[in-house]
């Protein structure tokens, strides 16, 4: 059941309905208790007169025929009766058996008289001499507590479907403020995602409320940041793209064949620039935080450090930068190997970029206290006063002479973040040439 | 017209440094905000074009300082932002001109010709000399109505001349409209182009004092 209004209907009127039925069995119960006393108290003053005027006609059999009078009145009741002396029927009512309707023990008794059930008083006289037993159907004293019953809960029983109605719109207005709430939230668009109001808002609401608002920071903080990332981006390939039309122009207008080739070149390197920050900026679009986890498996890192660094092999051979890949042991960490291989590219073409020819790139891997990856090159290294800057998005190092897309770190950054692990970046223990340590927690 | 370019991005300030070289200017070209103070602080310069994005000192930091120094050196800015908070923050701080990049080439040699000619009080953007006009933006010369085929570095002598008439020109002054930092100065090199020009315009044009310079001298009366 998904509505909240026939819910709290179905739930009051069970519960309301549970009451009448709890209110009308003790109101019956009751009547009954009640009608029985004064029946019974009827049925002591019966004997009482019974007794008293039968005692004129001690001894003598007198059998009552036709003394049955018409009922006049609708509760006054059928009565029988008998009067014994030890075991002979002196006088008994046309309605009374022959035989004995009760033992002759003193008190209330019930008894069948003709498939009926009755309830019975035996009593003695004060010298003990005659029994008078007087019965009188039951029938009566039960139709007569359903009578009452019902007369009293009638009314109650006409104000349910009432009641029911006021329970139905009483519901609606105190699910007001819910459909307020609903209301407010449908208004919420990607563009316009400010926090609900929180007055009037009741405190059953409240949390809720306060849930969205938060999913609602959330969500903005994260939009702020694809809008952001989208506007840095477009910027970003202003620079080179303005760069490629005015080489291009430069070779239009340029008389002289060698400017007009090195404008042209100009021109192809602007190109491989400009691709290589697309693919840079689809890369760190596809590393989604939404894909991380689920699909994760064991890696070798070690495995994979070796097959990175043969592909990047002919870059360093060119600079004729030595790669090294330290300790043959196999590195396992859970994540994402296309990832990972992209984390260990990135790191590792910074290297080569940045480290002057003659030089070496050195891979590192231990496994003790959790899963360390060092890369160690022979370049300038980074001044301490950058190292926090060339993680954050499109930053370059002035003067490096290096095209960069200013991406590369942020990607490896985000790739170490999502998998868990930590990268740090420092001067190499030598002192010169970059440090890049990224390291898993041990588990 | 020597002109002052900072701009960090090595492929774009090259094509730039190129481009405004093709189009007659002498170009200082300078990739960070330091060097350029340096620059400016030594050197005259005609223009500045001016990256904003800077390493070690801003383009606006760069400009501010300059207009503290009460220069009043014609400034075009060249910016990736193109917001209009961008751009009146960049003209606040004293810029006069600015340019979205990617810009064309032609539209950033117009802007620096008008930028020069309204520091030089000239409003046209030609200059008339007798039977000589002289057109900045199209790099128009002629005489009596007929084209006349200018190199970029006669033109520019021309027009260093003709934008100063009846004022003397020394040759260094004119060297250095013609060549930015790293060209060779050939030597007689004004005498050179001097020569050339006086052969295609006449003779009486151009006016020499020895040692001291060159000078066009003002019409005795409008013909």
């Amino acid at each position: 059941m998904n509505s909240l209004r026939l819910r709290l209907i179905l739930l009051l009127s069970v519960g309301l309905g549970i009451a009448w039925l709890v209110a009308a069995w003790f109101t019956h119960a009751e009547s009954q208790h009640e009608i029985n006393r004064l029946f019974d108290a009827q049925l002591a003053q019966s004997a009482q007169v019974l007794l008293g005027t039968t005692r004129h006609e001690l001894h003598e059999r007198v059998e009552h025929g036709e003394d049955e009078i018409p009922v006049s009145h609708e509760y006054e009741q059928k009565i029988a009766f008998q009067i014994w002396d030890e075991s002979d029927l002196l006088l008994r009512s046309t309605l009374a058996p022959v035989t004995a309707m009760a033992s002759d023990k003193e008190g209330y008794s019930e008894t069948i008289i003709n498939g009926e059930p009755w309830r019975v008083l035996t009593r003695w006289d004060a010298r003990h001499e005659f029994m008078i037993q007087v019965a009188e159907p039951l029938v009566g004293r039960e139709s007569l507590a359903r009578h009452i019953t019902l007369k009293m809960l009638l009314p109650t029983f006409i104000a349910l479907p009432v009641l029911a109605l006021l329970i139905w719109f009483s519901v609606g207005a105190g699910l007001q403020p819910l459909k307020l709430l609903k209301q407010e939230v449908k208004q919420r668009t990607a563009n316009r995602l400010e926090p609900l109001a929180m007055i009037d808002v009741p405190e059953e609401v409240a949390p809720l409320a306060q849930a969205l608002n938060d999913l609602f920071a959330r969500l903005q903080q994260a939009f702020e940041g694809e809008r952001r990332f989208t506007a840095d981006a477009a910027h970003e390939m202003r620079t080179p793209l303005a760069a490629l039309k005015i080489q291009a122009q430069v070779a239009l207008r340029s008389t002289d064949e060698a400017e007009r080739h090195i404008a042209l070149e100009n021109v192809l390197r602007g190109v491989d620039r400009a691709t290589r920050l697309v693919e840079q900026l689809l890369t760190l679009a596809r590393v989604d935080p939404e894909t991380a986890a689920i699909g994760y498996k064991q890696v070798d890192l070690h495995g994979l450090a070796a097959t990175v660094m043969a592909d990047l092999e002919p870059l360093a051979h060119a600079k004729q930068i030595e790669m090294l890949l330290d300790d043959g042991l196999a590195c396992h960490v859970s994540g994402d190997d296309a990832q990972l291989s992209l984390l260990l590219r990135n790191l590792l073409d910074n290297a080569i970029r940045y480290t002057p020819a003659g030089g070496h790139v050195t891979v590192t891997l231990r496994n003790s206290n959790g899963v360390t990856l060092e890369v160690r090159d022979t370049g300038p290294g980074i001044a301490e006063t950058e190292r926090e800057q060339v993680l954050q998005r499109f930053y370059r190092i002035s003067g490096s002479g290096e095209e960069g897309s200013g991406l590369g770190l942020s990607i490896v950054r985000r790739i170490a973040e999502l998998h868990g692990a930590k990268l740090e970046l420092s001067n190499n223990e030598a002192g010169k040439g970059l440090l890049a340590k990224v390291s898993w927690p041990s588990s | 017209m020597r002109v002052l370019l900072v701009e960090d991005d090595a492929l774009l300030g090259d094509g730039v440094r190129a481009g405004l070289k093709q189009a007659g200017f002498a170009v200082d070209w300078t990739q960070d905000g330091q060097t350029a103070k340096l620059a400016l602080e030594t050197e005259e310069y005609a223009v500045m074009v001016l990256d904003l994005g800077l390493p070690k000192l801003s383009g606006t930091d760069l400009l501010k300082w300059l207009r503290g120094r009460k220069s009043k050196l014609p400034v075009l800015i060249l910016t990736a932002r193109d917001t209009v908070v961008d751009r009146v923050a960049g003209l606040n701080a004293g810029a006069d001109d600015y340019l979205i990049k990617p810009f064309d080439l032609d539209e950033l040699i117009a802007r620096l010709h008008a930028l020069l000619r309204r520091s030089v009080g000239q409003v046209t953007q030609t200059l008339q000399h007798g039977d000589i006009q002289l057109t900045s933006s199209t790099h128009q010369v002629s005489k009596n109505g007929q084209t006349v085929e200018l190199s970029a570095r006669e033109f520019t002598l021309l027009h260093e001349l003709l934008l100063h008439v009846g004022r003397v020109q020394s040759r260094e002054q004119l060297e250095q409209h013609l060549y930015g930092w790293g060209e060779e100065v050939e030597s007689n090199s004004v005498e050179v182009h001097v020569h050339h020009l006086r052969r295609k315009l006449g003779a009486e044009l151009i006016r020499t004092l020895r040692g001291v310079g060159y000078v066009i001298d003002k019409e005795a009366s409008r013909s």
